[in-house]
């Protein structure tokens, strides 16, 4: 499965959401990394074509998504951003529903979602009404309808915003599960969602791709960029002012700075390994 | 489709609020026809001593069907030598055991003439004046014909066509019937209960960020838009259904009668000119299907204003204040001879006696159409545009506007 972005742009009110976006994805996790408003959903709506644009075009498999028609939603799983589902249907019913609008047979949708419930840990809830479920159950609940149809590509928009750490994990373990010959399509702003499970990321700022590919190939990018600095309560101030810091800790009085910046800040400074937040407050 | 309509059945109506009310308004409804019977019955406690009642049901028995000589004669008979005593109020007033009511003379005569003498009467007469109007209209006829008065001329012998052979040839009891056909309260019911149960048909769906979800799934589009529709009209008509029924079972039993059901509607002197000839039974039922069709395009109304909003309290308030303006609209206008305005107003399709009640005309392309075949027409085309309103918008911006919004969140 391949899936083609090529010069996607969309503007409201004369300010771009997103802007000649083009990019390559494969079978595998691929996260699309940016801060609040870099343009994520924008992109993900334009994909699943509930929002259309002003230019470019979405291929899969060298298809554009525009000649497919209601094909294309054959193709796809989607997991909106907060979403509450019916309060007042049980999960298994709710899943029933989502059955229907997918067009799934009877019996091949009630033996998927017993699977998926079983998959993600929730046959006992399946007669839950939605409103009594937590936030991590209900997501999970989300992700299930997701893969109903067996998607080749599953589309996650902010999938763990608002579950607790371990909610969270589960969460993110159970994308890893269902990567497997398809393509999940996970935008988030958390950077630990995508750091372990993402075979690639993209890093969207302000409507563009700042920058595309393994999470290795861009934290070896930061190669002689990340700097440990050891500093004093004056320093500190200077410092802060002076570089991007990544993270700071206080230890016996003295204070851990890790900075991010292309020359060695300090003549006591340790160059450190990247990790993908250092690459995410790079490019931010 | 049907699974689509069924789930959107259950997701939206059977809710236990909704139960919870229509059991509530069911019970209100019926509190509602016991104060009418309670307060106009002349039957009732509150009105006159209980052997009045068992007193009618006897005389029932012998002057109850068929009008004929022998009855109005031994009808008379009963209540002439009544009349004569109580003619110059001389009589004596004191209570008077042996009497037919058990009270005085006064009482009897009473009973006789509001029961019995003066139903029989515009019975009895209503075949003569039927033939007036349909002599009048034939004589309008000819002087119309002889002007070059079409319009008129066709008018005319609509009256003659509805007009001809009319004749009430059964006595029966009608009491219930004069006072079903005026009840309104439980119409009004319904249609609170459609504003609260529809309101959340299409903003649940924004509410709960379903409509994004909705729209990647084959089905989630035009389809789903369909089965809402056709799962609000489903509760509609079944919430209509259950009310009329109600309705007519409490105001059967609570008058203490099943009878009248093959006696002609122009039977009830309200509508001595009504411009149907159908039986009190089928008007029963015509009038609840109008009143649920009317009930149906406030429905779509209270849809269509539900598209316009997330917060379902302001198209609450909204759709309340439509409403309300059309009831409104409905009194001013009722009694006016302004019809176009009075049928242009679904409204009168849910208080739709006053469409039945005498016969009134609309001027279309010169051929005069009787107004509730008009008000009818025009509900059609309300509801036809609503429909179209509603598909439109909830398609173009009720749906989209939700990417929109997120898109715009981007930003």
């Amino acid at each position: 499965m391949k899936v083609m972005f090529s010069n996607i742009s969309k503007q409201y009110k004369g300010k771009y959401a997103l802007k000649d976006f083009s990019a390559k994805l494969e079978n595998g996790v691929c996260g699309i990394l940016g801060a609040n408003g870099a343009g994520k959903t924008t992109l993900i709506n334009i994909f699943v074509g509930i929002l259309k644009s002003d230019n470019g075009h979405v291929y899969i498999n060298d298809k554009d998504t525009k000649s497919m028609g209601k094909h294309f939603l054959s193709h796809i799983g989607y997991l909106p951003q907060y979403p509450q589902f019916y309060k007042n249907f049980e999960v298994i019913d709710f899943l029933r529903y989502m059955c229907v609008l997918k067009d799934i047979p009877k019996k091949q949708g009630e033996k998927r979602a017993k699977e998926l419930l079983e998959v993600v840990n929730l046959s006992d809830a399946c007669n839950k009404k939605i409103g009594a479920l937590s936030g991590g159950m209900r997501q999970r609940v989300g992700i299930v309808q997701a893969m109903l149809n067996d998607p080749n590509i599953l589309i996650l928009d902010e999938p763990t915003a608002g579950l607790d750490p371990q909610e969270r994990i589960r969460f993110r373990n159970l994308i890893a599960q269902f990567s497997e010959n398809r393509i999940v399509l996970l935008a988030t702003h958390i950077v630990s969602d995508i750091e372990y499970i993402a075979n690639q990321v993209l890093l969207l700022k302000e409507g563009r791709l700042m920058k595309q590919g393994s999470p290795q190939v861009l934290i070896d990018g930061l190669k002689e960029k990340v700097w440990m600095v050891t500093a004093t309560n004056e320093k500190m101030v200077e410092t802060l002012q002076q570089y991007k810091i990544s993270n700071m800790m206080r230890d016996h009085g003295k204070i851990h700075i890790r900075v991010i910046h292309e020359e060695k800040p300090d003549a006591h400074a340790v160059n450190v390994q990247a990790n993908l937040e250092d690459v995410f407050l790079y490019y931010f | 489709m049907i699974k689509l309509i069924v789930f959107e059945f259950q997701k939206h109506f059977l809710k236990p609020s909704i139960i919870v009310a229509v059991l509530l308004f069911s019970i209100l409804s019926i509190a509602k026809i016991h104060s009418i019977q309670n307060a106009n019955s002349l039957f009732s406690s509150s009105n006159t001593t209980p052997t009045w009642k068992g007193l009618y049901w006897n005389l029932y028995e012998e002057f109850g069907g068929p009008i004929t000589n022998e009855k109005i004669e031994k009808l008379m008979a009963i209540y002439r030598p009544l009349e004569n005593q109580t003619a110059d109020r001389t009589a004596s007033s004191d209570h008077n055991p042996d009497s037919y009511t058990g009270g005085n003379i006064y009482m009897d005569r009473n009973f006789f003439m509001w029961n019995y003498v003066n139903p029989m009467k515009y019975a009895y007469d209503y075949k003569i004046y039927a033939n007036q109007v349909v002599s009048a209209a034939e004589s309008n006829m000819d002087f119309f014909e002889s002007i070059g008065n079409t319009y008129e001329y066709k008018k005319n012998a609509v009256i003659k066509e509805r007009f001809q052979e009319r004749s009430i040839t059964i006595f029966s009891y009608k009491e219930m019937y004069h006072y079903y056909v005026q009840y309104d309260f439980s119409a009004f019911l319904v249609l609170l209960i459609c504003l609260y149960s529809l309101m959340h048909v299409f903003i649940s769906e924004k509410e709960t960020d379903m409509e994004m979800l909705l729209l990647t799934t084959k089905s989630g589009n035009n389809k789903t838009v369909f089965a809402k529709l056709i799962a609000s009209a489903v509760f509609v008509y079944m919430l209509c259904s259950w009310f009329w029924i109600v309705d007519f079972v409490a105001f059967s039993l609570l008058f203490g009668s099943f009878e009248s059901a093959s006696t002609p509607l122009y039977a009830l002197e309200d509508f001595v000119n009504s411009s149907i000839n159908v039986s009190l039974s089928q008007y029963a039922l015509l009038s609840g299907l109008i009143k649920t069709f009317g009930i149906f395009v406030f429905s779509l109304l209270f849809l269509l204003v539900s598209c316009f909003f997330k917060n379902a309290l302001v198209a609450f308030i909204v759709s309340l204040s439509f409403m309300i303006s059309l009831i409104f609209m409905n009194e001013v206008y009722m009694g006016s001879g302004r019809t176009l305005l009075k049928i242009i107003n679904p409204f009168v399709l849910v208080v739709n006696r006053e469409l039945f009640r005498k016969m009134e005309f609309v001027d279309l392309f010169g051929y005069p159409m009787i107004h509730y075949m008009a008000a009818i027409l025009l509900a059609v085309a309300w509801g036809l545009l609503l429909t179209l309103g509603i598909t439109v918008f909830v398609k173009k911006n009720g749906l989209s506007k939700g990417a929109k919004r997120h898109a715009i969140m981007d930003l």
